[in-house]
């Protein structure tokens, strides 16, 4: 390649991106479900032709990385590049053909120029619901994936621009508030609409062999900034574990998750033999969902930044064979399969930290919060609600956590009391900060929070599908750990302590549930920390004592 | 009302570096400009030199001047840089952390060490009240004496001079924030109080406590500013009706400014766009994208159709702001943006900027890294010796080294493809944000003129606009006081909102009747307190609409007085036009609800006639020099501005320089003059 192309190479990249952004502003604008137009769960990304991912929206890290994995995967598996045509609309939610969860629905769309087949375009939604067992399909009991709700094969929505109308109705039957989800997935459907039309005005720009060129680049590029980033990382075997609580059907079994990180040169090798092998509850991960964790971890650990794309995956190895926790085997549930995530990517940060002990942080909170209420009033009309609620980060070498912030594997923004209140017959009764429940250290961590939510309907269940209340967010380098997270129900003014996984728990009018989020680990001793930060902490009333929990 | 006789108005914009003036004699309706340095420490001074000056240079007196409109950032810069005065926040009790947790999702997604927006009231000055208020506004814990009494308590030994009111669901109901300050005016009668539902009467808590905070940690400071301002005049027994410069691009009174504070937030750039309104009303371009480039920043305004959109929420300093403001996007740009190479191969421009101080590698301030402006000088698009008008001298053999340093090295290219790499990457990075604002409202490029303004951005506009397929570029007549033109184009304009989420059907227009009546008076009352005759006064109605379960509004204008079903089946079908334009589909079977209904109470001003004094045509000879064009280095015509005119059109390459902006005329581009001084550049199209 000459000089020029990596000016060149810098404006496509750029323009990439702007069409990755494109797509994402239409989705965001015409969703309907809290999840998408207030919580922000979903993502946007363009493929080149051959499904390799080139560009990505700035959302959601566990998505971004796992929606390439997914759309080789139909093309190997199940719909050959040879069948994607102008128009078509493909799309899945089946983990055990690429996908995540099943209320994840991937849609892709092949962009054509001059008949040739030139990217391929995708969104991924979060959808409020897909059926199954529990309201917001996040059954906490389920133990096969036939009870979590409606699983998509990948399958032609659109024909060459033409709808399947029989699919159409096929899923709006199977889901709850179908006009939520079927409005969402209209968005998904426009937003790639956009993004074919933004990539096929920049092969008519730069034409199609350029556009091409620049892709295979962009990858190549990629691979090389992250092996460079490898090669300064030390040399070594680092290796970390740590549990999660349960998976909901065995409440006294913790399950493990393990990694071996080997630093050789410049590439980088994962195994997870280690961990536990898969469950019978649902926070079981396909590799699709964990091969996701890695390479996040990976690239926030690079110490500079790096175009985010499918290159940057060529010099990781992932080890994992079939039928663990991490890499689970059809019909194994895995609704809350973030879960695992979560913790594995703690994990991988505990085995980087030994390698790049400057720039790694303590763990997080480590775990989405879910809550899903469905309210029914006596003169009918059901609402879902589905909450993703966070807690602290990890107290870093430079400084203490943030308190209550998205971090890891999802981005979620929280929901307005005010929209929620004006919706659904639920009134939320606090929203705080949770004192004392970061980990101690010389860079404290980061608070969780409480959230109360009240019950007005006539009836109501409540399914949570949660962890960290009894394995705490680990501090690191001699930091405390951060708090377990509590959940509770006040019924008649009676405390009762509720597990971390919840199944379609009936509800009745005034009942309260009160969540507190875990803290993140702390940094360093506790008896480093400045004097006036240790005062500032009281003062504000993050810590209640002096002498740390 | 005699002021509004005096023939002289004059639109003052104080930037960081410059004040800018714009002055309008109404008696032959000239427009001249002037420019004097800003006074950091006490910028009224240097408003009124400004304003001494003119007067001197232009010959009239202070007696004659009507009017001053006064655009300043004080507001915004007291947020940046945290000069603000110690606040407290009442809220709902239970919520007092809403500020803090905020809606906590991060906006580098690939941080290990992420950090949240900034809080500007610390927790232990954010009090909570014994109170509820419902979504539909009914009081299920009703305040009481007690309640109200303790939070007077806390707050008379908390050493504030401000408070913020920001309880839940308040824009339903505000009786418990009115409560809590007549109570909190009652006594402690020195604190400045701002309450959520005068502020912003809208849903989304934590938007609204942001907004409401802001106001009340900028009260005292306007307030400061304005008294200062006021001292000043009367010292110079100047008396001029003074008015101030809003987000969303009009005027408003002293008192309002003092009182909501955060109206004035985001003006810096709404007069930039205002300007580029009145430019292209005036040439006739009614749809016109105005790009207005400096040291640090690039901002992007649209006009379509003759209009420029007000939109309802931005941000400063990542903190949310809900007050109307002129649409606008801004990048981190400029002249002063920093380019580099990692692991030679990948290349970036910004966002990282030099800014100001050190400045580009050529300001010789002590500046290492090349930037945008270097690259422009070593192509020989600007000056060295005629950089700010001969001011300032620049270092181009430094600038030479850096790039050779920083880029060309690394990237294994002479110096020259590596300032051409440079410019390449940032006229695109242009194009995109000019690309995405349009795109966001379903418009195309191409259907565009390109108004270029500020200092920076006439070396690149050629470049961007045949990036974008944009054929035709206007570039104003003093361009680098252009934002200061179109503050003197400002109306009076107060902004009303009131929400209320419900179906948008015919059971709603009662309710809609009532919130618009109860508007429309609170509305004339205001504007007959600022003198403005009815006749003057315009009210506009717009609501804002969504399909059910959506989270993001449209806001449609409310056309017609009236509030019966013609009117309702009106406004909803330019709701779904407008959102099929935008979003490409539009389900006119589903449910619609309202959110907000907004009522703009403008005052007109009259309206300035606008002659700009033609510069003195000079039929001067250009100079040339060797400026890189095209991937080789070529002699070029070097015009002064004055000498372009209607007649004698010149051609690309060339370039045209003025005291204090450079304008780079590429290959392919013809330029004219064309009315009022201004230069109008048209693509003639590749050579073949």
């Amino acid at each position: 390649m000459t000089a020029l192309d990596v000016i060149e190479l810098e404006v496509l990249r750029n323009a990439l991106t702007a069409a990755a952004a494109d797509m994402d502003v239409t989705m965001w604008r015409t969703s309907r479900s809290t999840i998408v137009r207030e919580m922000l769960d979903y993502s946007t990304a363009i493929f080149d032709a051959d499904g390799y991912n080139v560009a990505q929206s700035a959302r959601i890290p566990q998505h971004l990385n796992s929606m390439g994995y997914c759309l080789r995967t139909i093309v190997e598996q199940f719909i050959p590049p040879s069948d994607w045509h102008d128009g078509d609309v493909i799309l899945t939610n089946d983990p055990y053909c690429g996908g995540q969860h099943l209320p994840d629905i991937v849609a892709f769309r092949p962009v054509f120029y001059h008949g040739e087949r030139v990217a391929i375009v995708g969104t991924l939604c979060h959808h409020l619901d897909v059926g199954g067992m529990s309201p917001g399909s996040y059954a906490a009991g389920a133990t096969e994936i036939y009870q979590e709700g409606l699983r998509i094969p990948p399958v032609k929505l659109f024909a060459g621009g033409v709808r399947n109308d029989g699919l159409w109705q096929m899923i709006s039957q199977n889901v709850r508030q179908p006009a939520i989800v079927m409005g969402d997935l209209q968005s998904q459907i426009a937003s790639l609409a956009v993004g074919v039309q933004a990539i096929a005005g920049l092969s008519e720009k730069y034409g199609a062999a350029t556009l091409a060129a620049a892709c295979q680049r962009l990858l190549n590029n990629s691979e090389a900034s992250m092996r460079d980033v490898i090669a300064r990382m030390p040399d070594g075997i680092y290796e970390f574990e740590d549990f999660l609580d349960d998976d909901g059907i065995d409440t006294q079994k913790p399950v493990r998750i393990h990694a071996t990180i080997t630093i050789e040169a410049d590439a980088l090798t994962v195994d997870l033999s280690g961990s536990a092998p898969e469950v019978a509850g649902p926070i079981n991960a396909t590799l699709g969902s964990s091969s996701s964790a890695v390479y996040f971890a990976i690239l926030a650990a690079a110490d500079r930044a790096i175009p985010a794309n499918a290159g940057c995956y060529r010099p990781i190895r992932i080890i994992a064979p079939e039928g663990l926790i991490v890499s689970a085997r059809h019909p194994a549930p895995v609704a809350h399969r973030i879960s695992p995530c979560h913790v594995l990517l703690n994990v991988l940060f505990g085995a980087l930290s030994q390698a790049i002990p400057d720039r790694m942080p303590a763990s997080y909170y480590g775990v989405s919060y879910v809550c899903a209420f469905q309210t029914r009033q006596n003169e009918g009309g059901r609402k879902v609600l589905v909450e993703i609620e966070v807690g602290g980060c990890g107290a870093h070498p430079l400084g203490d956590g943030a308190s209550a912030h998205s971090f890891g594997m999802h981005n979620n923004a929280s929901i307005p009391i005010e929209m929620i209140e004006s919706d659904t017959p639920v009134t939320i009764l606090g929203y705080s900060l949770v004192p004392d429940s970061g980990g101690s250290g010389r860079h404290r961590g980061g608070l969780g929070l409480k959230r109360q939510w009240r019950i007005d309907s006539d009836n109501a269940t409540f399914t949570a599908q949660m962890d960290r209340f009894q394995f705490r967010p680990k501090g690191l380098m001699g930091g405390g750990d951060g708090s377990r997270g509590r959940l509770t129900l006040i019924r008649d003014g009676i405390e009762l302590t509720l597990h971390s996984k919840v199944s379609n728990m009936q509800l009745r009018k005034f009942d309260i549930i009160r969540l507190e989020t875990s803290g993140g680990g702390g940094h360093g001793t506790a008896a480093d920390r400045e004097a006036s930060a240790i005062a500032h902490d009281l003062a504000l009333g993050f810590t209640t004592s002096h002498t740390p929990a | 009302m005699t002021k509004r006789s005096l023939p002289i108005r004059i639109a003052v914009d104080i930037g960081g570096t410059f004040t800018d003036l714009q002055i309008l004699d109404e008696r032959d309706g000239r427009i001249v400009s002037h420019k004097v340095p800003t006074t950091t420490d006490d910028p009224s001074r240097g408003l009124m030199d400004g304003i001494n000056g003119a007067a001197m240079r232009y010959g009239f007196t202070l007696d004659e001047v009507g009017y001053v409109l006064h655009g300043t950032t004080i507001a915004t810069n007291a947020v940046l840089e945290r000069r603000l005065p110690r606040a407290a926040l009442v809220t709902t009790q239970g919520f007092e952390d809403v500020l803090e947790i905020g809606r906590h999702n991060r906006r580098d997604v690939y941080s290990v060490w992420p950090r949240p927006q900034p809080v500007l009231i610390p927790r232990d000055r954010r009090l909570g009240l014994r109170e509820r208020m419902t979504a539909r506004g009914e009081a299920e814990i009703a305040v009481d004496q007690p309640a109200v009494a303790d939070v007077i308590a806390a707050l008379s030994r908390m050493e504030i001079e401000t408070v913020a009111i920001c309880l839940l669901h308040a824009y339903a109901n505000p009786v418990h924030e009115r409560r809590l300050a007549e109570a909190v005016a009652a006594s402690l009668p020195n604190l400045t109080v701002s309450c959520s539902f005068e502020v912003s009467p809208e849903i989304r808590e934590y938007e609204r406590t942001s907004t409401t905070v802001l106001n009340a940690l900028l009260q005292p400071v306007v307030r400061g500013y304005l008294d200062q301002l006021r001292r000043r005049l009367e010292v110079e027994k100047f008396s001029p009706r003074l008015l101030i410069v809003q987000s969303n691009g009009g005027v408003c009174s002293p008192q309002t400014a003092a009182r909501e504070p955060v109206r004035l937030l985001l003006s810096g750039p709404s007069g930039g766009a205002k300007a580029a309104l009145a430019l292209a009303l005036h040439t006739g371009d009614r749809f016109a994208v105005g790009v207005d480039m400096g040291g640090t920043s690039f901002d992007v305004s649209v006009v379509r159709d003759g209009r420029i959109e007000i939109v309802t929420q931005s941000e400063i300093d990542r903190l949310p702001v809900r007050v109307p403001m002129v649409e606008i996007r801004t990048i981190g740009a400029g002249g002063g943006s920093i380019a580099r190479v990692s692991h030679g191969r990948d290349v970036t421009v910004g966002p990282e900027s030099a800014g100001a101080w050190p400045g580009p590698v050529c300001y010789g301030r002590g500046g290492t890294e090349p930037t945008v402006t270097d690259a422009n000088l070593l192509l020989g698009r600007l000056d060295p010796a005629f950089f700010l008008g001969g001011k300032m001298a620049l270092d181009a053999g430094g600038a030479r080294q850096a790039m050779d340093r920083a880029m060309a090295a690394p990237l294994g290219l002479d110096v020259d493809a590596a300032a051409a790499g440079v410019l390449r990457i940032t006229d695109s990075r242009l194009a995109a944000a000019i690309r995405v604002s349009l795109f966001e409202k379903g418009l195309d490029p191409r259907d565009f003129t390109l108004l270029s303004f500020g200092g920076a951005g006439s070396v690149h506009a050629c470049a961007v606009a045949e990036e974008l397929a944009i054929k035709r570029i206007v570039f104003p007549i003093d361009a680098s006081t252009f934002s200061a033109r179109g503050i003197l184009d400002a109306d009076i304009e107060h902004a009303f909102a009131r929400s209320a989420v419900r179906p948008f059907d015919g059971a709603a227009l009662p309710t809609l009747a009532a919130m618009a009546d109860e508007m429309r008076t609170d509305a004339r009352a205001r504007l007959d307190g600022d003198g403005i005759a009815p006749r003057d006064q315009d009210l506009r109605f717009a609501i804002d609409l969504r399909y059910k379960g959506q989270a993001f509004e449209l806001t449609v204008p409310w056309q017609t007085t009236a509030y019966d079903e013609a009117a309702h089946d009106a406004v909803l079908e330019l709701f779904h036009q407008q959102h099929e334009q935008r979003f490409s589909y539009a389900n006119r079977a589903d449910v619609v609800e309202m959110v907000t209904l907004r009522l703009a109470a403008i005052g007109r001003l009259s309206r300035p006639s606008g002659k700009a004094v033609e510069p003195s045509v000079r039929s001067a000879r250009p100079t040339s020099r060797q400026v890189f064009v095209a991937n080789q280095w070529r002699d070029i015509p070097v015009w002064r501005r004055e000498a372009i005119t209607a007649a004698g059109t010149i051609v690309g390459p060339a370039i045209v320089e003025e005291d204090y902006t450079t304008l780079y005329l590429a290959p392919h581009w013809r330029l004219r003059r064309i009315a009022l001084g201004h230069l109008a550049a048209n693509f003639e199209g590749a050579e073949a």
